[in-house]
């Protein structure tokens, strides 16, 4: 079924732990059922002592501490002290969790952290649906691949700055997308980023949008270690090319899956750029979210305290969607 | 650190009758400052002096432009202008302070100087002040003060008015509305004519404070008695605008620079905006000039303008004094300033300029300060809540023009939050 020349030609294949193996080699299964699932790799046998060991990871871990820890720490400390730009450079009166109870307490506190998990689900969803099918799009076999390939590749390169003030330009009243619109027949112009009920889902989707390369590279990649025995045989089988994408790619992708949505849950719950350019959080708080809002408490408003429990909160949530995802990855992987 | 002021520290003396005055009359007599005189000796060691500011890429040159006679008296000292984004740039200052360290210089706006002060990034110039030759050139409105202390001294001013499109008024054969119906009533018509009435900043952020200040105050709401019923009248005023296509709901969003863009793209015979845009307005075809805003008795224009001081871990305190004497607050410099940015110089000499005089919408800023001119930041508003009092009022400002909410109840929250903030 597979002939040799294919197996020569056949590009590395990305496992369930991220190891790239050839196709076709030892590393890996024969038979269908085992071809997408890589034979684990043998663990090499460690011949340093454990206090070398541990001596190498220190400088990581020097620089993780002090680039990570430290400052999660120091955050979580000003948040429970009275801290605006005034008194930063005084001693900082302990006020224990006042800015915790302050933040709920505030008028648009629950509608920002409902436009947070909006903004979240939106941007996770279409991200990673938009990305799979970018990556099905410029699969090798499609004409026009890498042109396509290409062009995700320089957008995902492009910042965010640009991005946005681009889409901004677009999405205005008088901008293309809304010409565009009046010409077919719309009877006034649309307020992607200045009607309250749009703002939000406007920038989601611009973000949604700009997510869209990154993720169909992963996914693409993912594609691409996919055994050509197994699409094959789906297709000797007689599966159309929606029962291809959907029992043998889709299937295939699962891991990548995993992570890609831990990964898109943080970019979007960490989102900051877009709003910034595009809405301002406006109009008023309507597309305001955590990272934004602690953005306006602790630089805006100077409350460096308000905005470090609004960070701290911010921080907490992406950190339990994170343990959920990691925690299936792991009963997903097989045991050792 | 010589003196730290308490929580309630005010910016007192910030009396812009004061500015009128210096402003108006101008002209009254006052000798250059004599530091221009002969170089100081010893001046051969190298030295550099570090400026932060926000000024745009074109402001950075005009600065080099600004320091010509300082460096040609001082050949030895480099200037290095650093610029930081407006929004960073009080933070910066005081993370430095924390440091240790900072500028010789300090360019920054009025909302910085309370947390700038508190901090210590710059101490009191009450001694440096009374020293200076032409500090009678300088009216009482622009020095900042803070529990009685001066930490600052604004060398020119910046306020908003009612830009309007003459060559539009003329051919609809309409006067220059000065009171709120009389707006309207040519917004209508602009309206019929398929266009916007007014442009104005509705951003959330400080910016939109500016640009409703003078329409809450209007309405009779100041920050000393802040009352519900001038707010909700005041967001009425606003999304009647919006409703009847007087303005467009799309000003949620705009910035001050955006804003004026539309208005000289043509999309509406007014707008409200700064004597920053003078040069912006001098390059389109058709004629506008400034008008005062057709407020009520009440209402009252914010005055700002960027303050300087030195900082207060200048290594070289003096020749920073001396940098800011012969720019910022000679006659000279602030002429420079007002013929590349419009800004209303702070000095008397300088405002009685032919360059004011002679040129119609400068003179109808001066006419603006004059009548409607009022202290920035608000006296009311405690020093250490400004900023969080500006941005919650933008908010709102930003709200009503985007019709989030009814204005009786976007009134209502507003003040409901304002007041914690205005307490003592």
């Amino acid at each position: 079924m597979s002939g040799p020349s294919r197996e020569k030609h056949a590009p590395p294949s990305l496992g369930a732990r991220g190891q790239a193996h050839p196709v076709g080699s030892p590393l890996t299964g024969e038979s269908l059922l085992g071809a997408s699932r890589p034979l684990r790799r043998r663990q090499p046998q460690y011949t340093y002592r454990g206090d070398r060991r541990l001596a190498l990871v220190i400088p990581a871990a020097a620089l993780i501490l002090a680039l990570s820890i430290f400052p999660i720490i120091q955050l979580a400390n000003m948040s429970l002290h009275d801290v605006t730009l005034a008194t930063l450079t005084h001693d900082w009166d302990f006020v224990g969790l006042r800015k915790y109870q302050e933040l709920f307490a505030h008028p648009d506190f629950w509608k920002i952290l409902g436009n947070t998990l909006a903004f979240v689900v939106v941007v996770t969803a279409l991200g990673l649906v938009g990305g799979f099918a970018a990556a099905v799009a410029v699969s090798p076999q499609k004409r026009g691949a890498s042109f396509l390939l290409g062009l995700m590749v320089f957008l995902w390169a492009m910042p965010p700055v640009v991005v946005a003030s681009i889409w901004k330009f677009l999405l205005s009243g008088d901008g293309l997308v809304n010409t565009i619109l009046l010409n077919i027949g719309f009877s006034e112009r649309v307020g992607f980023l200045f009607d309250k009920d749009l703002a939000l889902w406007s920038v989601a989707l611009v973000n949604a949008w700009a997510v869209i390369p990154f993720n169909a590279l992963i996914f693409r990649a993912a594609i691409l270690g996919i055994d050509p025995n197994l699409i094959e045989a789906a297709e000797m089988d007689g599966a159309g090319a929606w029962q291809r994408i959907r029992y043998v790619f889709i299937a295939s992708v699962r891991p990548s899956t995993m992570v890609l949505t831990v990964l898109t849950v943080v970019y979007a719950f960490r989102s900051f750029d877009y709003i910034y350019i595009m809405t301002a959080g406006g109009p008023g708080t309507a597309s305001t979210t955590l990272p934004y809002f602690a953005y306006v408490e602790a630089l805006v408003n100077r409350d460096i305290a308000g905005g470090a429990a609004t960070a701290i909160l911010a921080l907490l949530i992406v950190v339990i969607f994170a343990y959920v995802y990691v925690r299936d990855l792991r009963r997903g992987e097989p045991e050792d | 650190m010589e003196s730290t002021p308490n929580r309630r520290g005010r910016l007192a003396g910030l009396a812009a009758w004061g500015a009128v005055a210096s402003l108006a009359l101008g002209a009254c007599a006052g000798g250059d400052t004599d530091v221009t005189a002969s170089p100081p000796p010893g001046n051969d060691e190298p030295v550099t002096l570090t400026v932060w500011h926000y000024y745009s890429a074109d402001g950075q040159a005009v600065l080099d432009d600004l320091a010509a006679p300082f460096t040609d008296r001082h050949p030895n000292v480099e200037l290095e202008f650093v610029f930081i984004p407006v929004e960073q740039l009080t933070t910066r200052v005081v993370t430095a302070a924390s440091a240790g360290t900072g500028p010789d210089v300090l360019l920054f706006g009025a909302s910085g100087l309370y947390d700038m002060a508190s901090s210590g990034a710059i101490l009191p110039m009450d001694d440096w002040w009374s020293g200076y030759a032409d500090q009678d050139q300088f009216s009482d409105g622009v020095i900042h003060r803070i529990d009685g202390d001066i930490y600052a001294v604004a060398a020119y001013v910046n306020l908003i008015g009612l830009w309007y499109n003459e060559d539009m008024l003329s051919d609809w054969g309409v006067d220059l509305p000065t009171t709120i119906p009389e707006l309207e009533a040519v917004m209508d018509r602009a309206v019929a004519e398929g266009i916007n009435g007014i442009t104005l900043t509705g951003v959330p952020g400080v910016e939109s404070q500016w640009q409703g200040f003078p329409w809450f105050t209007s309405h009779g709401f100041s920050y000393g008695d802040p009352q519900a019923t001038a707010m909700e009248d005041t967001f009425t005023m606003l999304q009647d605008w919006v409703a009847k296509g007087y303005l467009s709901a799309e000003a949620s969003t705009w910035d001050q620079h955006t804003s004026f863009q539309h208005f000289l793209a043509g999309s509406a015979p007014f707008s409200v905006n700064g004597n920053w845009q003078v040069g912006a307005a001098s390059e389109v075809e058709f004629a506008n000039s400034v008008a005062p805003l057709p407020l009520s008795a009440n209402g009252g224009v914010l005055l700002g303008g960027e303050l300087q001081n030195i900082g207060a871990f200048s290594e070289h305190p003096d020749l920073a004094r001396e940098f800011v004497e012969m720019t910022f607050f000679s006659a000279e410099g602030q002429l420079l300033l007002l013929e590349n940015f419009g800004t209303i110089p702070a000095r008397g000499d300088a405002a009685a300029s032919p360059l004011i005089g002679d040129n119609p919408i400068l003179s109808g800023f001066v006419a603006i300060v004059q009548q409607q001119g009022r202290p920035s930041p608000s006296p009311e508003v405690p020093s250490a809540s400004v900023n969080e009092v500006e941005n919650l009022v933008g908010n709102y400002w930003s709200r009503a023009i985007a019709r989030d909410g009814d204005p009786r109840g976007l009134a209502a929250d507003l003040i409901a939050q304002l007041l914690p903030l205005l307490e003592d």
